[in-house]
């Protein structure tokens, strides 16, 4: 298995180690106790400068089922950060106090800055608008568990693919596998930025921007939708008129495949109603917990332990 | 035509300084302004306009006494004239003609836009771009991927 030092996009991963990873989450989920001492005596640094509940807590829980130990802090405003350190210098100075860490942050960039100022391997817990790769990867984990594949999928993307930071990860990591069909589905104001689709442009993958799922939704093997918030709308009235059109509710899913799975990267507000909740294909809950094995075997390979 | 004043213009040498030739028409005053030639500055400068040019139809020629370019000044001229050519004079003799090309990275001369890049906030990191395409040209922010292309990009240069 090949070794990494820092994950911060998808853009650089190759299929061979996204599997590799996805392989040994599975030996992991199938028999966890095979891997509660796999880190004793190794410290993960949470260093959270945005809020954050899944990708913090499943780090920690992998970190803590690995055997490890945690430290770190969950806002900026705790950190001297606040007293206008750099990520730079804070990166220096937890490489002293910890032998692996995981970051988010509002701003771009900061995976440059860790590969020249860290010297322990750093995971990218969300940089701005930019990337959440380990997002992506227990997206891609979680369809490839559900079909046993991910080439030849045909998978839609709704909601926010603008501002979402997970949209740009999870396109760069399904760009990898061969002939799927992506259906990007959102209002015009926001489409994935230029330069992802200039990026996508690079691969050899199918995508068609669309505005509505009605016409597509009965073919589809994986639904990914996304919170539109409603900051992002100058004009209140049209995020009131356009909430409606991404929502989810069972009726939706009427005629869906058999087979067809439902994702979220959650939190979710009104985008995918209840009711959905008790139905086979919903599985975004699942994928929250998947978070864990993927993140766990993450850690196992940026420490060289697996 | 050139009328006799133009082309003694244009073929007068220069003892010492820097004679740009096959600039893009109409971009000779951009030109001097990437390379801060303003109205103070102390020696001879010869600029013009829409020439005549075998290779180009129209070009402008700028001849500066006294200027040799950094190197940023050559990166920069580079992206608003590929393909110019710069004659380094020296006593009265080229010394030596370099033709400027677009280069693949762009570094330091030109800041990223996005407000959110670390570049921009007070970090120790310097701008740094990746050239995705020549004509038009767009540059690639190396940290935060966002493109920076057209009115965007000219207006830094």
């Amino acid at each position: 298995m090949k070794f990494t030092k820092f994950i911060f996009s998808t853009l650089n991963l190759s299929r061979e180690y996204l599997e590799s990873i996805f392989s040994l989450a599975s030996k992991i989920e199938q028999n966890p106790e095979n891997y509660l001492n796999k880190c004793n005596g190794k410290i993960l640094a949470i260093l959270f400068f945005e809020p954050s509940t899944r990708t913090m807590l499943s780090f920690e829980s992998a970190m803590l089922r690995l055997g490890g130990s945690i430290l770190g802090f969950a806002s900026g405003k705790t950190s001297s950060s606040a007293k206008g350190e750099t990520i730079a210098d804070t990166l220096r100075m937890i490489n002293g106090y910890a032998d692996i860490a995981v970051i988010r942050h509002y701003l771009e960039g900061v995976g440059e800055i860790a590969k020249k100022y860290s010297s322990i391997p750093v995971i990218s817990g969300g940089t701005g608008t930019q990337a959440h790769p380990t997002q992506a990867m227990l997206d891609l984990y979680t369809i490839k568990k559900a079909f046993g594949k991910i080439d030849g999928l045909k998978i839609a993307l709704m909601g926010d693919l603008k501002y979402g930071r997970t949209i740009p990860s999870l396109l760069y990591g399904l760009a990898k596998y061969d002939d799927v069909t992506l259906y990007l589905i959102s209002p015009k104001e926001l489409k994935i930025r230029s330069h992802v689709r200039q990026r996508l442009n690079g691969f050899n993958l199918k995508f068609y921007e669309i505005d509505d799922i009605s016409q597509i939704i009965d073919e589809l093997d994986v639904l990914y939708v996304t919170r539109i918030q409603k900051e992002r709308f100058p004009d209140q009235l049209d995020y009131e008129r356009l909430k409606s059109s991404y929502k989810i509710s069972p009726e939706t899913l009427n005629n869906v495949k058999d087979s067809f799975i439902l994702l979220h990267p959650l939190p979710r507000v009104d985008e995918i109603t209840p009711e959905v909740d008790s139905l086979p294909c919903a599985k975004y809950f699942e994928q929250a917990k998947n978070g864990v094995f993927v993140r766990m075997a993450l850690i196992l390979n940026l420490l060289g332990v697996e | 035509m050139e009328t006799v004043e133009e082309k003694k213009l244009i073929v007068t040498k220069i003892k010492e300084g820097t004679v740009i030739d096959r600039i893009p028409p109409g971009k000779a005053l951009k030109v001097l302004h990437v390379l801060g030639i303003n109205d103070n500055y102390p020696y001879t400068v010869a600029l013009a306009m829409r020439v005549k040019s075998k290779k180009m139809q129209l070009k402008d020629i700028v001849k500066i006494k006294g200027k040799m370019l950094t190197s940023e000044e050559s990166q920069k001229l580079s992206l608003i004239a590929p393909n110019a050519v710069v004659n380094i004079i020296n006593d009265y003799k080229v010394e030596k003609k370099i033709v400027l090309e677009i280069p693949e990275q762009v570094s330091e001369i030109i800041k990223c836009l996005n407000p959110n890049c670390v570049t921009n906030n007070r970090e120790p990191v310097f701008p740094s771009f990746s050239v995705i395409s020549k004509e038009p040209l767009i540059l690639q922010c190396k940290y935060c991927d966002r493109l920076l292309e057209g009115q965007n990009l000219s207006e830094q240069l």
